[in-house]
């Protein structure tokens, strides 16, 4: 709005410095003729009178002063307000409405202020600020960031282009990500000082809600699968919630059976606070949900941030495999050599050297053969393994029929299996019919007179799947679609559900018509399992297409197998990730990073997401596959808090799982104490001003600037009768000066 | 009796047909093979019978299948990157390597293959003869940047199977052998005790020579040694594993009293 406003001024060619030092010369003068008429005889008013006009006079004279005329308007300053819309602000705060309702009644109250300002309101929370809408209703403000990043939210001021403000306002319940609760005076300055500007700040809340809570839990280094783990849990209780004790435990969420405990005890609370180590062990690599809980309190007013949910990645030190070979083979020894040169592998072996009809013309103790320790094995230590692979071995005579029971089960909840053909695997092992065959990714013909394998010399074909398998790229690199002949196979039924072939017999069929497989995948509940039908793949180093590839077709064989076991990220069809993370009771964005060349063939991309203790029906997503991209999103509905896991499927590949936790809250309400204290000392240490809300209205702003449009100037009076009047009145205070006696 | 004899033939022949029939799919492709290598004009290995008996004595004494009809190679067949192992045996000074010979026998050996050098001329001291001094001459040209080096009997090729002292032949020769190892692997093993001299049979299945100084006792020992080599070509280090560890130590103090 614009008003027109007349002033008067200075001649315009006259420097502001000439101006003031004519004042100054004319005050001058009239102070020294008051120290003369101390000299005076008489007339003593009428000549400090007649004094002060003739100096006047002078003054104007030289001053000529101009009549300005314009149109003014008064412009409010920049003031940047950042409101916090971290999740925290869905808490409730002072007399039972949310943080977030207070803070859009403090907008409000800087909006109807009486000062001019132009606020700019933003939210800010993760990453950069994001404008913030006039929301007609404080109820329809949103508060779901999962952070309070203030710091972040200034610096993207900072390195904004836009107009800088003059101030800045946070609206927060204080409970900020950074600067964090232990921040220094100097760092609250520095987040001033980068802006150059003060940070005023307005408190949403006083009032301290009755909560205990899992405020904290961090863990020393990463998660390594066997090895402890020591987890450091800071719990609280605030408000008028008092507690001495609180019980606090460690579960692994699982999905083939009841949370497992992993580790438990007490927090003694000193000041409303405790802190508890635990170590837990975590058994398989991977992605692991570890819940970590304290016992619930009576009068707790958010019973939602008792627990916490961790998804850990639990990495393998070593991959720790168990390599069991029937007899010792050109194919062994490959296998083996391989193994063994591979740090990363560590390998408990045992090879059967000699059976019962052999004649070693020796005692035993010329013998260096130790017992094959299948009890032990199977029954013991069985978990502890990665990985098992049989090798052309024969389960009847060595007992481990009664653990083929056993085996099925490691490899549901989680285990990897791999069987090698030759004369004593699959059918010909005995193995078809039994629980071990229920864990393999072909069909075994257990029906009497089964052929267990077929002599003829053969060379596989790479099926559909297995020219697009990531698993099977790095020997593709090196041989391309050539592979060498292998001396015959073991005979595997059809492909199970679940499963893929990645090489086939060139001729032989299945019972259903399909060719049959020589290369399968597959997965078992939480494991997978290869079944190779055939003794040969040592050819892929010792053949002359080995020696072509200097031998290193059979290491990429078994590097892509063990890696696909292991379900190494290299060799998944997919890589999965909760875009922004997931928050129970809010719509999830889970992306998915296709592998190029994955399963082309197909055209939808489909999503199973199952609660990880199966508690609900599974949520189905199928989208389309996208022609020009690589990634596809699958927007999720709201889920309850706990852990889910995510089986991606694309055809009739084998699916990319994905485990992780949804959290009511999550950090933003691990600590539901605000903070006003952080607030007001940053305003303080950045020259600003801090409020509640319920005054915000009274938060000084900077004041407006006025601007002047129109500008019209015009003389006073003529220039020549400013030097008469001044030479009149000098004239005249000379005359009268001298009749009181002063020179 | 005969009644009884019958049902059980019948039942013999019924399980027969219903059992699932051995896969005796992949004939002896991946089984030991101790190939015979030829350089030069050889013709053939210098203990005819030898590498015969060695499979023989393998498949009968272990669970290892091997091939009882042993392959031969020359050392510029491109087939010699074919398998894992070869047997080169001699009783006269060889001739140097051609060019293609020595290509050959770095690709074998590129690809992580083995091979016995057996002195089939040694003496009963255990003296080179030319064919081991000639041999170890020419596999420096083949391996140029690798020295023989004595193995200890403490190395795993003492224990795959068998434990054993020391290296015996048809000679008792020196107590282990030399051996180039590279990348932790014995892959030429010099050995001056004529092994196969100890294997070799005759036509009519007696041995074709005799063993000193320590006759037939020692001849099993070598037939153990060519048993532990043959292991050790197909499990490596197998018994170097530390699961073996300590039941090995405890199994040799006992057979050391």
């Amino acid at each position: 709005m614009m008003d027109r406003a007349t002033h008067l001024a200075t001649s315009g060619d006259l420097p502001i410095g000439v101006s003031v030092c004519a004042c100054l010369v004319a005050a001058a003068s009239f102070a020294m003729l008051l120290v003369e008429m101390r000299k005076r005889k008489r007339g003593g008013p009428l000549i400090a009178g007649t004094g002060l006009v003739a100096v006047a006079a002078l003054l104007a004279a030289v001053l000529r002063p101009v009549r300005v005329t314009a149109r003014e308007s008064v412009v409010g300053a920049r003031v940047v307000v950042l409101a916090d819309s971290s999740r925290s602000m869905q808490l409730v705060g002072d007399k039972g409405q949310t943080r977030c309702a207070a803070r859009e009644e403090a907008i409000a109250k800087l909006r109807t202020s009486r000062q001019i300002a132009r606020l700019v309101i933003f939210g800010f929370g993760e990453g950069a600020p994001k404008p913030l809408p006039n929301l007609d209703s404080p109820g329809q403000a949103s508060c779901d960031e999962p952070r309070s990043d203030l710091g972040a939210a200034v610096r993207a001021l900072v390195a904004s282009p836009e107009e800088r403000p003059v101030a800045v306002v946070v609206i927060s319940d204080g409970r900020l990500d950074d600067p964090p609760e232990d921040a220094s005076d100097a760092n609250l300055r520095a987040l001033g000082g980068a802006l150059r500007v003060p940070i005023s700040a307005i408190a949403t809340t006083r009032v301290v809600p009755a909560d205990a809570s899992v405020r904290r839990v961090s863990t020393a280094g990463a998660a390594v699968a066997h090895v402890p783990l020591p987890l450091r849990v800071e719990v609280g209780c605030a408000g008028s919630l008092v507690c001495d004790e609180l019980a606090v435990t460690a579960r692994e969420l699982r999905d083939d059976g009841p949370p497992a405990l992993l580790a438990s005890g007490i927090a003694h609370v000193k000041d409303g606070k405790a802190a508890l180590d635990l170590t837990v062990v975590l058994d398989r690599a991977g992605a692991r949900i570890v819940e970590v809980a304290i016992a619930p309190q009576r009068g707790d007013s958010i019973p939602e941030n008792d627990r916490r949910l961790l998804t850990l990645n639990v990495a393998r030190d070593r991959v720790r495999l168990l390599h069991v070979a029937g007899r010792p083979t050109n194919d062994v020894r490959a296998l083996r050599r391989w193994i063994k040169n591979d740090a990363s592998v560590d390998l408990v072996a045992f090879f059967i050297l000699r059976t019962p009809d052999d004649d070693v013309r020796a005692s035993p103790n010329e013998l260096a053969l130790i017992p094959f320790p299948v009890d032990e094995l199977f029954q013991e230590h069985l978990p502890s393994f990665d990985a098992v692979v049989l090798q052309d071995f024969d389960a009847q005579p060595y007992g481990l029929e009664k653990y083929l029971e056993n085996i099925r089960g490691y490899v549901r909840h989680g285990g990897g299996l791999v069987m090698v053909g030759g004369d004593n695997a699959f059918v010909a092992g005995g193995y078809a019919g039994t629980p071990l065959a229920d864990v393999l990714p072909v069909e075994l013909d257990r029906s009497r007179g089964a052929t267990g394998a077929d002599t003829s010399s053969f060379v596989p074909r790479w099926t559909t799947e297995g020219l697009t398998a990531p698993l099977l790229a790095p020997l593709r690199n090196l041989v391309g679609d050539e592979l060498p002949q292998m001396p015959g196979t073991n005979v595997l039924g059809d492909i199970r559900r679940g499963s893929i072939a990645l090489w086939s017999h060139p001729t032989l069929t299945t019972k259903s018509g399909a060719k049959m497989p020589v290369l399968a995948i597959g997965d078992q509940g939480n494991g997978r399992s290869i079944a190779l039908g055939v003794d040969g793949a040592w050819e892929l180093e010792f053949s002359q297409l080995g020696a072509r590839t200097g031998g290193r077709g059979h290491g990429a064989l078994w590097d892509g197998l063990l890696g696909w076991l292991m379900r190494d990220p290299r060799f998944e069809p997919a890589q999965l990730e909760v875009v922004g993370g997931c928050t129970a009771g809010v719509p999830s964005t889970v992306r998915a990073h296709l592998q190029p060349g994955a399963s082309v063939d197909s055209q939808t991309v489909t999503l199973e997401v199952n609660r990880i203790d199966k508690s609900q029906a599974p949520t189905v997503v199928t989208r389309p596959r996208p022609a020009d991209s690589l990634s596809v999103d699958f927007l999720l509905p709201q889920l309850a808090a706990g852990g889910y896991v995510a089986r991606l499927r694309t055809g009739d590949s084998i699916g990319t799982r994905f485990d992780f936790s949804c959290e009511a809250g999550g950090d933003e309400w691990a600590d539901s104490r605000p903070d006003p204290a952080r607030l007001e000392a940053l305003a303080k240490e950045t020259g600003g001003a801090f409020a509640f809300a319920s005054d915000a209205g009274l938060l000084p702003l900077p004041k407006p600037t006025v601007l002047s449009a129109e500008r019209h100037v015009s003389p006073v009076a003529p220039p020549w009768l400013w030097t008469t009047a001044a030479a009149i009145f000098l004239g005249a205070h000379w005359v009268i000066r001298r009749r009181g006696g002063l020179s | 009796m005969r009644l009884l004899a019958i049902v059980s033939l019948a039942i013999a022949c019924g399980l027969f047909f219903i059992l699932p029939t051995p896969a005796h799919a992949f004939g002896d492709s991946g089984a030991f093979d101790p190939r015979v290598l030829l350089t030069g004009n050889q013709t053939g290995p210098a203990r005819e019978s030898a590498p015969e008996r060695w499979s023989w004595e393998l498949v009968r004494r272990t669970s290892a299948p091997a091939r009882l009809r042993p392959s031969v190679i020359h050392a510029d067949d491109p087939a010699i990157v074919e398998a894992p192992f070869v047997y080169w045996s001699g009783d006269a000074e060889t001739a140097p390597l051609s060019g293609a010979e020595i290509a050959g026998l770095r690709h074998f050996f590129s690809l992580g293959g083995v091979m016995l050098v057996d002195d089939a001329a040694v003496d009963e001291r255990g003296d080179a003869s030319a064919f081991g001094r000639s041999a170890r001459r020419e596999i420096a040209r083949v391996l140029p940047d690798s020295t023989p080096i004595a193995l200890s009997v403490e190395h795993v090729i003492f224990r795959t199977f068998y434990f054993l002292r020391r290296a015996e032949g048809r000679v008792q020769g020196p107590p282990s052998f030399d051996a180039i190892v590279r990348g932790g692997q014995a892959q030429v093993l010099f050995s001056e005790h004529d092994i196969g001299g100890a294997l070799a049979r005759t036509r009519s299945g007696t041995w074709a020579r005799p063993v000193v100084p320590g006759g037939e006792t020692q001849r099993e020992h070598a037939i153990r040694l060519a048993v532990n080599i043959a292991m050790y070509v197909l499990c490596s280090n197998y018994k170097d594993d530390q699961v073996h560890a300590p039941f090995l130590m405890r199994r040799r103090a006992l057979s050391a009293q």
